[in-house]
């Protein structure tokens, strides 16, 4: 096990190896550290914040309970939200059997384009609207890949540890959300962005 | 349930490349969305459910490592913990301590500034004098804090709150970003008791070329009448 002797950040792996050990306290650290951006990742998918919550509740939950699987085999981030990302598909599905209305094809999110267009007129906001509106109508497994890709991951290979598949998949994956993403926002804005 | 929306940019990214102009474009504009925040709620929740899972795993997991599984062997669990802290103290404890402090005093510093957030935003104007106060020792470290600071010194509904909140910012109108966000407010301001939090914050804060500027909004009718005076005395010594 790695010591750091000078006073600079632990390490995320660190930091779950002593929750391991049985120091739940630094579960908190990584609570504080990642709770907002798998808030938002679950929050992008389920498009409901009470759901994201709840979701966000599970994860820590379940990484408490298995840090010890945590292999240091990819990044303590990677295999979070690979945990993130199992969570929300399966509070999904249990949502769709039970049928709860919120499903995640409705956009449901507080910023539509018709309140920002009230609030701010500046077409630059109008388009972020429709952008917003157009990832939202995306399938989930593009929506997840241009998500963490976007805000959360700066490396392939960490985005295919997330996502539980191969580094060439995950490649061809986010090419072909974006080509989605430009077409539904074509469609949707009536021109391609550019215009 | 709150949910404050900030637009908040992330500091990582995939290098995204594409022969497209057009995805190119969304690519980048992306990380403009704005991002939701969770509600305080889910820190709360977080932390109680931690404090009841953590403490029955640490013991339960030290009970399945030692073999255990009935209750009789809970006296041998403490004996065991005691020895256990001893062996750390001759090894090498102090260098794991100074990781794990670290780590400790990162989440403390985070949670007490959603402490202060939390109580700039209470209910009760003690509480959100409090939190004032206990602002006023991280406001210039902390743009977040400050504005929130900002928030309270122009909107707060008591006076002695907006009053300690002027007080607490008067180190940070140097600052571009506060110094600049003052001035503005000041000059779009519409309620004569706002104008008079932040003039006065200006007369006792500000720098040469803000009072200049204060003295220009005077002379040009941009403050309310009252105020006008108010300004004029200050400037010739007479008040603050």
């Amino acid at each position: 096990m790695t010591m750091k002797t000078t006073k600079q950040a632990v390490s995320d792996e660190q930091l779950i190896q002593w929750v391991a050990d049985g120091d739940s306290s630094c579960l908190g650290t990584l609570f504080e550290r990642h709770h907002r951006g798998v808030y938002q990742f679950c929050l992008q998918l389920t498009r409901n914040p009470g759901h994201a919550e709840d979701i966000v509740q599970n994860v820590f939950i379940k990484i408490l309970n298995a840090a010890k699987k945590f292999r240091n085999e990819g990044t303590f981030k990677g295999w979070m939200y690979n945990i993130a990302r199992n969570a929300t598909y399966d509070y999904m599905r249990q949502n769709k059997r039970h049928g709860d209305p919120t499903e995640p094809t409705e956009y449901t999110d507080s910023l539509h384009v018709d309140d920002l267009s009230a609030e701010q007129s500046a077409a630059g906001q109008e388009r972020l609207g429709i952008l917003k509106e157009a990832l939202a109508t995306l399938p989930a497994h593009f929506q997840e890949i241009i998500w963490l890709g976007r805000f959360q991951f700066d490396s392939f290979r960490d985005l295919s540890q997330a996502l539980d598949c191969k580094e060439g998949t995950a490649r061809v994956r986010m090419h072909r959300a974006m080509q989605q993403l430009n077409l539904v926002f074509a469609e949707i804005n009536g021109a391609p962005f550019s215009e | 349930m709150e949910h404050r929306s900030v637009n908040r940019k992330e500091p990582t990214s995939l290098p995204f490349e594409s022969s497209d102009p057009d995805e190119q474009k969304l690519w980048s504009a992306l990380s403009d969305l704005p991002l939701e925040e969770p509600s305080s709620q889910l820190r709360r929740r977080f932390y109680n459910n931690l404090h009841e899972a953590g403490s029955q795993s640490w013991i339960e997991s030290l009970a399945r490592w030692l073999g255990m599984r009935s209750n009789g062997g809970w006296a041998t669990v403490a004996a065991c913990l005691v020895i256990g802290f001893g062996v750390a103290q001759l090894t090498d404890t102090p260098v794991t301590d100074s990781g794990r402090l670290v780590a400790l005093e990162e989440n403390l510093a985070v949670l007490q500034r959603e402490l202060i957030l939390d109580r700039l935003q209470d209910a009760s104007a003690s509480t959100r004098l409090r939190g004032v106060v206990d602002a006023s020792q991280v406001v210039a470290s902390d743009q977040q804090v400050a504005r929130a600071l900002l928030d309270r010194a122009t909107q707060d509904r008591s006076v002695s709150v907006r009053s300690a909140a002027i007080d607490a910012l008067g180190s940070q109108l140097g600052t571009g970003d506060i110094g600049s966000q003052v001035m503005l407010l000041l000059e779009g301001a519409e309620s004569p008791i706002v104008q008079l939090a932040l003039v006065d914050l200006v007369l006792r804060h500000g720098s040469t070329s803000q009072i200049g500027q204060l003295q220009e909004l005077a002379e040009n009718d941009q403050l309310h009448p009252d105020l006008v005076q108010h300004v004029n005395n200050a400037l010739r010594g007479q008040s603050i």
